[in-house]
């Protein structure tokens, strides 16, 4: 029983985890509909920033990141700018070539700035605390807090602000969008900043468990792939509810089936959810 | 008000329309009639910058907006209600209304009052706010159109086809509420094949042929002319 309990946090963690990744992934898709396979990097940078700041600049672990939301969060933006905007006319299978490019150039630049090891971010909150016997450490909990406050913002502005609805305005329909007087370059530009400062967000807060390096976005990206092709296509909830479902699988699959198969289990879990429904849990534009 | 100057527009190498001239005055409600494929909505598209023109000049009280943005000219007072609606389908009746006035949206209390008044007239909508727009029927959809673009209280509104589809008792009620609404102050530009109905709410009126226009006039000249009554009447 607290195997399970303790498994089912575990599984709280890295869901929330995932779920901030492919919010960000399903916000993109939404408005540019193309996979953008360069949000890995992006979450990488984010754990580099965050561990830099810390190590060189000397800053508080929630300063730096802090300055790792900006800095991913106007890479994402620039990225925007300098590659997926001028090939907006282009057909998809260019922006497609062009995010796979633009991953394998930021890994690069990360490995010749940093380097290959594996480095690990120390965090302020490295307690280990009880609650409801369950032994868990403070940063485990920041996580799930952290996660849960940050989707409850998103889906404020999203719902709740003019500026949060054009987003889901021009997913739901671009040129709609446009004749009600919404610049959509300018929510092209937000929400890349969005999605970058949600991928910031994810690995900064994972890293403490987890390691920093230039491969860290692989598995990640595959994985919020999956989650979002569960969920269904540029659908916000079922980001976010794709995120949990994997999380708790993946946690409970390694304990009680094999750890070595963990990641495996997303993949799975794609091939299960899409025979039973080929569109995923939500159809794409819901929120 | 808005005065189409030798205007051409092309979807890629294809010429659509080819030297187009169309004048409207303000308060008047202004017809383009022409069969499918005519080139009514790429005419309407070009207005609104979602198409660039590749020769002529568009002028909206004398300022040039061939070259501006589709937002630009939102927020100038053309405002497309377009043939296909483009609705937000997942987002219900009321937020539709609400994006509608997204230029306006700092006017809190001026929103309001749109609201209302779209409301009152298209009763149905009120009954239908929480609804999602994808999932209401053709003519509640069109309505809706319709309401999200007087939602940003345009000076001219360009309706396409806004009978396409619909029920005869609708499309009746329909053409009375786009009377309504060019009454309080509204210039209007509107596409359609039901000539009839159309000629008997406007001042005048164009017809397309293969991108061009073939004939122009008065809406009792169209409606009395021979051509006009074979083509578009059924008379
Ligand atoms: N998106 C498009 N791409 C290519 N050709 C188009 C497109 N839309 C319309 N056309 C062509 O342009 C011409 C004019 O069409 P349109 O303006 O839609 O006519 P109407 O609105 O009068 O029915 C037609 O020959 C049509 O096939
Ligand atoms: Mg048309």
């Amino acid at each position: 029983m607290e195997l399970l309990m303790q498994q089912l946090f575990n599984g709280l963690t890295i869901g929330s985890v995932y779920a901030l990744v492919a919010l960000g992934l399903t916000l993109v898709y939404g408005i540019l509909h193309i996979p953008n396979f360069a949000h890995g990097a992006l979450y990488m940078v984010g754990g580099y920033i965050t561990l830099i700041m810390m190590t060189e600049a000397g800053l508080h672990y929630i300063l730096a990141m802090v300055v790792s939301i900006c800095v991913v969060g106007l890479l994402s933006v620039l990225m925007e700018r300098l590659v997926f905007y001028p090939l907006r006319h282009s057909p998809p299978i260019q922006d497609k070539v062009a995010a796979i490019g633009i991953l394998l150039f930021l890994e690069a630049l990360a490995q010749f700035i940093w380097g290959a090891d594996y480095r690990q971010m120390s965090t302020p909150f490295g307690q280990v605390v009880e609650v409801f016997g369950l032994t868990l450490t403070l940063q485990r909990i920041l996580i799930v807090f952290a996660a849960i406050a940050v989707m409850i913002l998103l889906y404020w502005f999203l719902k709740k602000t003019f500026t949060g609805r054009t987003i889901i305005a021009m997913a739901q329909n671009r040129e709609g969008a446009q004749l009600v007087g919404i610049n959509t370059h300018k929510v092209a530009i937000l929400t890349f900043f969005i999605a970058g400062a949600l991928a910031a967000i994810g690995a900064s807060l994972t890293s403490p468990i987890n390691l920093v390096f230039p491969g860290m976005g692989h598995l990640v990206i595959l994985k919020a792939f999956v989650i979002i092709i569960i969920g269904g296509m540029g659908s916000i909830p079922g980001a976010i509810l794709g995120g949990y479902i994997l999380g708790f699988t993946e946690s409970l699959g390694a304990t009680y089936l094999s750890a070595d198969y963990k990641d495996i289990i997303a993949f799975v879990l794609l091939i299960l959810i899409l025979s039973i429904k080929p569109q995923g849990i939500f159809s794409k534009g819901g929120v | 008000m808005l005065k189409i100057d030798g205007v051409s527009a092309k979807y890629g190498k294809y010429l659509s329309i080819k030297d187009i001239n169309i004048d409207v005055v303000e308060g008047e409600i202004v017809v383009l009639l022409g069969a499918n494929g005519a080139g009514k909505s790429t005419t309407f598209k070009t207005i609104s910058g979602l198409l660039k023109a590749t020769s002529g000049k568009i002028l909206f009280n004398d300022v040039p907006i061939h070259q501006t943005a589709p937002e630009k000219i939102v927020q100038m007072g053309i405002v497309q209600c377009a043939e296909d609606r483009k609705l937000f389908p997942y987002m219900n009746v009321e937020q539709n209304l609400m994006m509608g006035g997204y230029i306006h949206r700092k006017r809190k209390a001026q929103l309001k009052q749109s609201l209302n008044d779209v409301f009152e007239l298209f009763p149905i909508l009120y009954e239908k706010r929480n609804e999602a727009a994808g999932l209401l029927s053709g003519g509640q959809q069109q309505m809706l159109a319709i309401g999200r673009a007087y939602m940003a209280k345009p000076k001219l509104m360009l309706l396409d086809e806004p009978s396409i589809g619909l029920a005869p008792l609708i499309v009746e009620q329909m053409f009375e509420s786009i009377k309504n609404i060019n009454q309080e102050g509204t210039t209007i530009l509107l596409a359609e094949q039901n000539a009839f109905a159309a000629l008997s709410i406007a001042k005048k009126g164009y017809v397309f042929e293969n991108g061009q226009i073939a004939l122009q006039g008065t809406a009792d000249e169209l409606l009395s002319n021979q051509e006009v009554r074979k083509a578009y009447i059924g008379a």
